[in-house]
């Protein structure tokens, strides 16, 4: 039997401690995982990699997390990879914002790792089904 | 100049740029007017009633000249007076302004900051918690569950200071609806059904009006009555009751939230709203939710009260206009 290949998750975030939170997080339920640290890394790692999500983080150094989801979302090469955003950030509609912008989920931290781990399957079993 | 004076100077510029007109436009338009109209006055007196340019000749002209002279330095002197009163409203307006600007970035700069190794915290933990990084035994997991609900209680105080800056430094817009306030205090109920089962306290409904509805924002009102329930469950010991009441009273639609827990003494009333103010230090809580709840409803142009009795309970009365068209600014 042929053994099903593991998704790939980009995290883009640029705290360490978060980072190595998330990739336990989702190294315990088998997922493969890709770091980078800042916006532009993010871009050419999505780009390489094509993963099967993208974890981004709002407050990024070089350009900031809403460029990196333009930038995402207006290559014909990574338009359709999901991309979930994780911020900090308080502003009014800026949850609105991104999703009109292409995220497919918004979570605000401190996030509930569990919520989020069932919206990571959730996404990943629907855009495998597709 | 002093360096006072220096500052309250850039702080006029940044202020009438935020205006977008100049204030002293409007100063100097005024006081044309009161120079144009006496000068007309005395030109349509000159010649249409005295008929002669004589009376500009001998003692009655010199009279003429100097009461005009004295006039128009009259007029520079109160000039010169009120731009200065409006100078210094000016500056201190500008500095009011630009101190709760500095208090506000501070707070949105801090909270955002701690939300970052907050968040860090709470996942490492869960992994822990969870034996993603190894086995845990019990004990292990009783502390991270408390490290957990430490976090939490973090997390809410955060969440509650950024709300109240929010509200106090007005970025907040309110999306008014006609809501249907029996409708929004329906769903609060059922998302504190759990807090309430645990303690064995009965919420009681009593909705006078179903379809009494009211202008407003349904997440901001909906925070204000989850505030005003689970504080009326956090006080209230096992087995009791809360009552949460809608009723029409003539233009106003009145929402009360009577709890049967231990009451508040009058002295401790007035302190009720302030932030931070917990006065029962036992029972977990941030300290904001009230200060939050009286701020959503005083943007919604209502008010709330509070009326209690020492070992009788605590009634909170919400009132709010059903039509902000009746409200005076």
């Amino acid at each position: 039997m042929q053994e099903k290949a593991a998704k790939k998750i980009l995290i883009v975030e640029d705290e360490k401690e978060l980072m190595l939170g998330l990739a336990t997080l989702f190294k315990s339920q088998g997922y493969l995982i890709i770091a980078a640290y800042d916006s532009l890394f993010g871009i050419s790692s999505a780009h390489k990699e094509k993963p099967d999500l993208i974890i981004l983080d709002l407050g990024l150094p070089a350009g900031g997390g809403l460029y990196v989801l333009e930038n995402l979302k207006n290559s014909v090469e990574t338009f359709d990879i999901p991309v979930l955003v994780l911020t900090a950030q308080q502003g009014i509609d800026l949850e609105e914002k991104v999703k009109q912008m292409g995220a497919i989920a918004y979570f605000h931290k401190p996030f509930d790792p569990e919520l989020l781990l069932n919206k990571i399957k959730s996404i990943l079993n629907i855009s495998s089904k597709a | 100049m002093n360096k006072q004076d220096k500052t309250n100077k850039i702080d006029h510029k940044l202020v009438m740029q935020e205006l977008k007109e100049n204030p002293y436009k409007k100063l100097n338009l005024a006081f044309s007017l009161m120079v144009v109209v006496p000068f007309l006055v005395f030109f349509y007196l000159l010649t249409s009633r005295f008929f002669t340019i004589g009376i500009l000749i001998g003692n009655t002209g010199f009279i003429l000249a100097t009461a005009f002279f004295i006039s128009l330095c009259g007029f520079y002197i109160a000039y010169s007076i009120l731009k200065n009163i409006f100078s210094k409203i000016l500056a201190y307006a500008a500095q009011a302004k630009h101190s709760d600007q500095l208090k506000s970035t501070f707070v949105a700069t801090v909270s955002h900051e701690l939300k970052n190794p907050l968040s860090s915290i709470k996942i490492n933990i869960y992994n822990i918690f969870a034996g993603f990084i190894g086995q845990v035994n019990e004990e292990q997991k009783n502390v991270l569950g408390l490290c957990q609900s430490t976090i939490e209680r973090m997390a809410r105080l955060i969440n509650g200071l950024l709300d109240l800056h929010k509200i106090e430094a007005g970025v907040i817009d309110l999306k008014r609806n006609r809501l249907n306030l029996a409708e929004i205090s329906e769903k609060q109920i059922k998302e504190l059904q759990i807090l309430a089962d645990k303690k064995n306290i009965k919420i009681i409904k009593e909705f006078l009006d179903e379809s009494l509805s009211v202008w407003g924002d349904e997440d901001k009102l909906s925070q204000a009555i989850v505030n005003l329930l689970s504080n009326g469950i956090k006080f209230t010991p096992e087995n009791g009751t809360v009552t949460l009441k809608i009723y029409p009273d003539d233009k106003l639609v009145k929402l009360e939230c009577i709890d049967t827990g231990s009451g508040i003494p009058d002295d401790k009333i007035g302190m009720l709203f302030n932030k931070f103010e917990r006065l029962n230090a036992t029972k977990e809580g941030t300290g904001l939710g009230l200060a939050i709840t009286k701020d959503i409803v005083e943007m919604h142009r209502g008010k709330i009260l509070v009326e209690s009795q020492v070992g009788q309970g605590s009634k909170f009365i919400v009132v709010l206009p059903r039509d902000l068209r009746l409200v005076k600014r």
